[in-house]
Parts: structure tokens; C-alpha cells; sequence
């Protein structure tokens, strides 16, 4: 070895090999931190799972499968049924998002279609600007400026539209209370909202540019290109979008408990006071005396927690198969 | 000095240069597919050997094999010997950072650090060395002024890598290779993404660095690699076709699959 | 040739309406925004004084402040950040770096994701049986886990996204000069990633800065000033949930003042980590 650097001399190779021993150990460490940090996810995950489950057991055990099926929220008497609550919970949620995906979907194709550029950015951020309000401020917003509202205008309105409608009447029926199930379900939509506009338009900007094209060029509308299209090469995704957004509205509590009406009761009429998972536990478990009572509200979170996981593990695996359609 | 014969000739040339690198029996598998077959070579030591060949015949493949680069990859894996020096760098108990001390690269797409210039080339050093300020100065000077960069950036050390042009980025990375004082530099490509202009800077480079050490580059642009190397090995669909003095291979080639690429008939 | 004209001109109208639609949806979010800044701005700025910013949370019928909601909020967030920043961060890294091919950050990417999005108020149950039920009370440093548990998602997910984003070749070059895997990642990967990671850490702030749920039954309220991290600790959307469903007017001025300050907070610190990852993109 004549060209011999001079860090050959046996000093220095002694300092080297030093240093790659070190290396070595840091190395190790550090993997294994990285390693730790990431089972911690799965082993959170598995412990909310656990703790909800030890939680549930007294109730659960009592109760067994009818506490699916009682409506009656009892904490004198200690009978406790959940079909109130679930009721609340899928109702508020199917509406919100009925309602948010197409004006979501609207406000994705005037982003990716109809707008001017220079306004692009600007309106795309305030639509995420939306996303980012705390729910908190939807519910004390709800309680204090939108519920008021629909208590005089819109309810008293709708209920004198559909008055005498047979079906339609009972649906939306009632005192106009202001609060209830239908106002839930519309400040829901306004959470879910830029959720799933922001998941659209990313799936939408992800239409080959060549395949919109060759439809314009044979003389489609932009409608029909969206129709026809966007739409159909992005329904995987969008459908992964509006499960994310459904997975959020269940679970979603401040906003929905300021505006709910916290009614133990399953009612015909959307105007009616009811209850939702979220904002039973969010009420009583503070105040819940009795282990049985503490046990039922864990066995809602329980139940909640098994449908969301459900409908947010379908709905990542349904962008899954976006990403990889598109080589992301 | 004799001619490098290929092997598949069998003879033993008692004035052969010293070998630096020699690779014996080399197979490489990408998972099942097996990428280099059989691969039998000597790398004289201070003068440029060349790869060349279509695209796919393995050339980055065993280039990267020379420094283990491959190991950062599940499902890679050498199977046979490299010797540098005479001690098999493929051996389970070689440290892969001192190997990689010994042996630089530098790669197709210019990568500078995200750091300063002066950092960029003290970052290597000072892994394994503790040196002073003023001959750290010192050492970052000699290595731009290797790789003929000094005179452009001596003003700004302190910009960042970045924000010098592509031909001077991938001057910094040839400057950063050899500022830990390898004993061979690789160089994948080194040119394939510059103009015309910096590509010939490289080239003179890379002409007076043999002078130092060992370098083999991987080139898919045969006139560079007659311009630069001594040696040049041809290979196609994993491997080694035809080994021998550059002058040899583009003007008077043995095999007739080596003679096919060198005109043109396919690549 | 005039069926085909009638045809087109269909086409046409139709079209016309659905755009018209989709201009109305933009509209329709656009005045819901402006609707709830509105309200806020409106309610909450005529309550802002001082006596906010100094003076304690008042009995019902008093007149006061919010200054423990502010402190207990800001004194759990950081915790919440402490504790749940390195923790994303490595397992972030852990899945862009070391564990990238492995079958292990599949499944860690899939249960983080779920994680993200999974209900708050299912956070605060689980740290409730975890901590607040074997320690027998109510604590702070509960109400900062669960804030924690929430931050670790999102740091997760933005460190592993903006860790894939440094291209693979400056990670080789790094390696090229004999750098162990460690090295390669603090000095380059992480440099060149920094302004991401920071992007997540603010998201991540802004996220918990909001959060009433898993707060209610881990950290509770405390209406009197409290340091104290082993005793219950009010917060900013605690107390406003508390004052906000009470009949008495002054809690509810404070409940808007307080919604405010949270909301200015939260879009603050969303408009700074975009323009970090503007500028990046820019670049």
C-alpha cells in the first residue's frame, strides 16, 4: 500500500477504530429507540382497546346484549341502554354527512374546475381554515347563534311546509326547540365539510390531466367530464374520503353536546332532543356515582370506539388503494 | 506496460500492473433474479477503469458492490470475493463505514448536503478525525482545490451546498469524496447530468486524480470512457463480456458482442 | 340536425346548473366561515380586557378572568408536546429510515392512522382507567398524557411523510462517506426534512391547543389558580364548556372571549406551519 494516507499511522487507526466501535453502539441505540417509539403506537392502540374493554365488563356482564337494545337511561333504577345514544350517534352522523358530501364535492370541482387561479389558494386555505376550528367553537357558535336562529326562522318554517304531509309531519314535528337532532347534524356537516372537500380534491388532482383532456376535446361539458370522468377514476378514493369524514362526525363531541339536547330518547322527529355517545359520556361522566353507571358510559366509548375503528380502517384502506393505483 | 488480459484467456502476466481491487467469482442476486454472473476482474491500482454497456447490464450493480452500498436494501446480496488489497471487503466482519473511508463514490444526480460548503467537506472528515480548526481550514482548502473548486467558492464557503450550480455541486461531491483520503473513488455516472461544459471540467479532474488514486467509473457514454479511462470492462446482461486496455476494446475488441456495442448495432 | 342542436343545448343547460351548484357549495362554505369568524369576533372581542389576561376564573355572578384556563392550558400543551414530540418523532423516523422496507411500519402506519382520527373523548376514557382511577384523583399531568397520546399521531405522520420526501441518493452519499446510519439521519435527513417536522410539531399544537374532551375527565377543572401538576387544572375549552351551558351571562362573555383566544391561537399557528412548508415548496 505505497499511497498510505496519513491517517494509516497506527495512532490515528487506533482512533478510527475506536470511533467505529462507537459508531456501532449508537447505532444499536439509536434503532432500538426508533424501534421502542414505533411499538408504542401499536401498543397504544391496543391499550385504549384493552382499558375500554376492563371498563365495559361490569356493565357489559349485567346487561349483556340487550344493553344494545334498551332505550332507557336509568342511573336511579341503575338500567342503562345504550339504543338512545347509538341512535343519536348514526342518525346525526348519516345526516351531516348526506349533507356534506355533495356540497363537498361541489366546492372540490369548482377548486379543481371553475375557479380562477389567483383565487385558488386563497379559497382552498380557507376552506382548510374551517378544518382547523377547534369543535368546541361550533358548539358554543351552535348553541348561541345557529340553534337560536332555526328556533325562529327555519323550524317554525319547515314545520308549517310539511304540516299535514303524512310521514314527512312526524319527521319533522315538534316544538321547535332550536336544539335537537337535525341542528346536531348540521353543524356535524360543517366539521365534516373540509374534510372531505380537501380529500377530494387531492384525489381529484390526481386525474390524469390526458384523460380529462381527451374528453374536453371531443366536446364534453365540464360537467360531464367531471360526471363521466373524474369522478368514476377517483371513486375509490372519494369513497375513502366520505369514511373519514363519517368516522369523524361519530366520534365528534363538544360540538354536538352543546347542541343536542341530552335527551335519553329515541324520537320520530328530527327537531327532537336526543343524545349521542360522544355527548353522554361528555355529560355524565363526571357526575356518574355508582361503578355500574362510571361501567355503562365506558361501554358506550366502547361501542364507539368498535364502529370508528371499523369505518376509519375502511376508509385507509380504501386511500390505500388509491396511493397505489397512483404510484404514490 | 502489458495489457490487462481478460480472463477467460487464462494467462498469467508476470508485469501486470499491482492490482487494487480484484474481484473473483462475483454473483448478485436483486432477490431471486440473479443481476452479475460470475464476474472475474482486476482493477489496477492509480488509473481509471471504465464500465461500460447497455443499459441494464449490471455496470452500477457491481460499481456498487465495490462499497457495499447495496447493504442499505433488503433482498441484495453478494455472494464471492473482493479483495481490496488482498483482504475480501464482503467478508461478514468488515465495518461498512471504514470500508466506505477507503473506498469513496459519487453519484449520478449531484448531492450536496444541506449544509454549507466548508461543512459539506468537513462533515466527512470529522467523523473520524479530530483535527484543529486551521488545519480543518486547511483540509477543506486542498480538497476544493483538488476537485478545481476552490477559486469559485473561496469567497463563500459559508453559502450553502445548494446554491452552486449543478457542475460545481458535483465538483463539492468529488471535493467531499476526497477530502477523508480514500484509496479508491467511485463514480456512477459522474457526468450524466451536466453540460457539456462541466462535463469536460469533470473529465480533467478525473484525469489528474489517477495520479492519487484508484478510480472506476461507471459511464454509458463510450466515447468518455475512451477519453478517461486506461482500462475498460464491457459487460452485458450481468456479465463481464470483454476486459482490456481502452485502446484495445474501441479499436480492436475480441468479442464480437463488444465490437456490436462499441458501432452501434445495439445499447 | 335539430334533435342534435336541442341535445347540445341540453347539454349545455345542464351543465350550466351544475356549475352554477358547485359555485353556490363554495359559497355555502365560504359564508359558514365567515358566519362563525363572524360570531366570534363579534362576541368574543367585546369581552376582551385585561382583566382576561389577569385575573382568576370567577364564582358564578362575579366578574373575572380566564388567567388559570389560560395558564393550565398552556402549561398542559407544552407537556403534552414534551412528552409526545420524541416519541413521534422516532417512530416517525423508524419508519422512513431504519424500518422502511419492514413489514412492521405497514401495520404501524395503518394503527397510527386510525389513531389520528379516533374519537378524543375515547383518549381521555382510556387515560382516565389508565391514570386518574389508580391514582384516585383527578391530576394535570393526566390531562397532559392524553393531550400527549394526541400529539403522537400527527408528529408521527408528518415526520415519516417528510422523511420519504428526502430523496434516497442524499441519504447513499451520506452513507458514501462512511457515515454510520445514525449520522446520516441527524445530519442529513433531518436537516433537510426540518421544516416539515416543525410543520407537524405546529399542527400538533394546534390540534391539542382546541381539545375539550379528553381534558374532562383527566385533568377536570379547577376554578381556583393551581401549579400544581398532581391536582386537577383548568383549561381553556374546559372552562368554556362549563361556562358556555351556564344561565350566567358573565361566564358566558368569558366562554366567548376564551373561544376566541383559542381560535386566533389555532389559526395563528395553522397559517404559520403552511407558510413553512410553502417556502419549502417554493424552493
Amino acid at each position: 500500500m505505497t499511497a498510505v494516507s496519513e491517517a494509516a499511522t497506527s495512532s490515528a487507526l487506533r482512533t478510527r477504530e475506536a470511533t467505529v466501535r462507537r459508531f456501532a453502539f449508537t447505532d444499536m441505540a439509536f434503532r432500538t429507540a426508533t424501534r421502542l417509539s414505533a411499538i408504542l403506537v401499536l401498543v397504544l392502540l391496543g391499550g385504549v382497546a384493552i382499558s375500554l374493554v376492563a371498563g365495559s365488563w361490569e356493565a357489559l356482564s349485567k346487561f349483556g346484549f340487550s344493553f344494545l337494545t334498551t332505550e332507557s337511561w336509568n342511573p336511579v333504577t341503575e338500567n342503562f341502554g345504550a339504543l338512545a345514544p347509538i341512535y343519536g350517534t348514526i342518525v346525526t352522523s348519516a345526516i351531516a354527512i348526506l349533507i356534506a358530501v355533495p356540497i363537498g364535492i361541489g366546492i372540490a370541482v369548482f377548486l379543481t374546475e371553475l375557479c380562477p387561479r389567483p383565487l385558488r389558494r386563497p379559497i382552498g386555505i380557507a376552506v382548510e381554515l374551517l378544518a382547523g376550528i377547534p369543535s368546541i367553537i361550533y358548539g358554543i357558535w351552535g348553541l348561541f347563534v345557529f340553534a337560536p336562529f332555526l328556533q325562529t326562522t327555519v323550524q317554525p318554517f319547515i314545520i308549517y311546509i310539511f304540516h299535514g304531509i303524512p310521514g314527512l309531519s312526524s319527521l319533522f314535528a315538534g316544538p321547535p326547540y332550536g336544539i335537537g337532532l337535525l341542528t346536531s347534524s348540521l353543524i356535524l356537516a360543517i366539521m365534516v365539510l373540509p374534510f372531505i372537500t380537501s380529500i377530494t380534491k387531492d384525489v381529484f388532482d390526481t386525474v390524469p390531466a390526458v384523460l380529462k383532456e381527451s374528453a374536453y376535446g371531443i366536446g364534453c361539458t365540464t360537467w360531464e367530464v367531471t360526471r363521466r370522468v373524474t369522478i368514476p377514476y377517483t371513486r375509490v378514493g372519494i369513497m375513502g374520503g366520505v369514511m373519514l369524514g363519517l368516522g369523524r362526525a361519530l366520534g365528534e363531541t363538544m360540538a354536538v353536546t352543546f347542541v343536542i339536547g341530552n335527551a335519553h330518547r329515541i324520537s320520530a322527529s328530527l327537531f327532537a332532543p336526543g343524545t349521542t355517545i360522544s355527548a353522554t359520556i361528555a355529560n355524565e361522566f363526571t357526575e356518574a356515582d355508582g361503578d355500574l353507571y362510571t361501567s355503562s358510559l365506558v361501554s358506550l366509548g366502547l361501542i364507539l370506539f368498535i364502529i370508528t375503528f371499523i369505518i376509519l380502517a375502511l376508509a385507509r384502506y380504501m386511500l390505500l388503494r388509491i396511493d397505489s393505483r397512483t404510484g404514490a | 506496460m502489458k495489457p490487462m488480459l481478460s480472463t477467460d484467456l487464462n494467462v498469467a502476466d508476470t508485469t501486470v500492473e499491482k492490482a487494487k481491487i480484484e474481484i473473483k467469482d462475483l454473483n448478485f442476486y436483486y432477490g431471486q433474479s440473479k443481476a452479475l454472473k460470475g464476474i472475474n476482474l482486476s482493477l489496477p491500482e492509480r488509473s481509471v477503469t471504465a464500465f461500460i454497456g447497455p443499459s441494464g447490464c449490471g455496470k452500477s450493480t457491481l460499481l456498487r458492490v465495490l462499497n457495499r452500498i447495496y447493504e442499505l436494501y433488503p433482498k441484495q446480496t453478494a455472494e464471492g470475493q473482493v479483495l481490496l488489497d488482498g483482504k475480501n471487503i464482503l467478508d461478514r466482519s468488515q465495518d461498512l463505514n471504514l470500508l466506505r473511508t477507503k473506498i469513496g463514490m459519487v453519484f449520478q444526480k449531484p448531492t450536496p448536503f444541506p449544509m454549507s460548503i466548508y461543512e459539506n467537506i468537513a462533515f466527512g472528515v470529522r467523523l473520524y478525525e479530530k483535527i484543529s480548526k486551521a488545519e480543518m481550514d486547511n483540509r477543506v482548502e486542498q480538497a476544493l482545490k483538488r476537485a478545481a473548486l476552490w477559486g469559485e467558492v473561496k469567497d463563500k464557503l459559508n453559502a450553502s451546498g445548494l446554491s452552486l450550480s449543478g457542475g460545481q455541486q458535483q465538483r463539492l461531491c468529488i471535493a467531499r469524496t476526497v477530502a477523508v483520503k480514500p484509496e479508491v473513488i467511485l463514480l456512477d455516472e459522474p457526468a450524466s447530468a451536466l453540460d457539456p461544459l462541466s462535463t469536460a471540467k469533470i473529465e480533467e479532474l478525473i484525469d489528474e486524480l489517477q495520479a492519487d488514486y484508484t478510480i472506476v467509473i461507471v459511464t454509458h457514454n463510450m466515447q468518455q470512457a475512451a477519453r478517461v479511462s486506461r482500462q475498460t470492462a464491457f459487460m452485458y446482461l450481468g456479465e463481464l463480456v470483454e476486459f482490456d486496455r481502452t485502446e484495445k476494446i474501441f479499436t480492436s475488441p475480441r468479442e464480437k458482442r463488444t465490437q456490436d456495442y462499441i458501432t452501434g448495432r445495439f445499447g | 340536425m335539430s334533435t342534435a342542436a336541442s341535445l347540445h343545448q341540453s347539454r349545455k343547460r345542464k351543465n350550466a346548473v351544475m356549475m352554477t351548484l358547485c359555485v353556490v357549495a363554495a359559497g355555502i362554505g365560504l359564508a359558514w366561515l365567515a358566519l362563525i369568524l363572524g360570531a366570534l369576533l363579534y362576541k368574543g372581542l367585546s369581552g376582551v380586557n385585561l382583566a382576561v389576561f389577569t385575573e382568576m376564573t370567577p364564582p358564578p355572578g362575579d366578574a373575572g378572568g380566564l388567567l388559570n384556563a389560560i395558564y393550565g392550558s398552556i402549561v398542559m400543551t407544552i407537556i403534552g408536546i414534551i412528552v409526545g414530540t420524541p416519541i413521534g418523532v422516532l417512530a416517525g423516523t423508524y419508519m422512513a429510515e431504519y424500518g422502511r422496507f419492514s413489514k412492521l411500519t405497514t401495520v404501524v402506519r395503518f394503527i397510527n392512522d386510525i389513531l389520528l382520527s379516533a374519537p378524543s373523548i375515547i383518549i381521555g376514557l382510556f387515560v382516565y382507567e389508565l391514570m386518574v382511577r389508580p391514582m384516585g384523583h383527578f391530576s394535570a399531568i393526566a390531562g397532559a398524557v392524553a393531550l400527549s397520546i394526541l400529539v403522537i399521531p400527527v408528529v408521527v405522520r408528518t415526520t415519516e411523510d417528510m422523511l420519504n420526501l428526502v430523496p434516497n441518493a442524499l441519504r447513499e452519499a451520506g452513507t458514501a462517506i462512511g457515515a454510520p446510519r445514525w449520522v446520516v439521519i441527524r445530519s442529513v435527513a433531518y436537516r433537510a426534512a426540518l421544516s416539515g417536522i416543525v410543520t407537524g410539531i405546529l399542527l400538533a399544537i394546534a390540534r391539542i391547543s382546541g381539545e375539550t374532551a379528553p381534558l374532562l375527565f383527566t385533568a377536570l377543572n379547577n376554578q381556583f389558580w393551581s401549579s400544581n401538576l398532581n391536582a386537577p387544572m383548568a383549561s381553556l375549552p374546559v372552562t368554556i364548556f362549563q361556562f358556555a351551558l351556564s344561565p350566567y351571562e358573565e361566564w358566558q362573555q368569558l366562554a366567548w372571549t376564551g373561544a376566541l383566544i383559542i381560535t386566533l391561537t389555532v389559526l395563528g399557528l395553522s397559517i404559520i406551519a403552511r407558510s413553512l412548508t410553502g417556502r419549502r415548496e417554493d424552493r
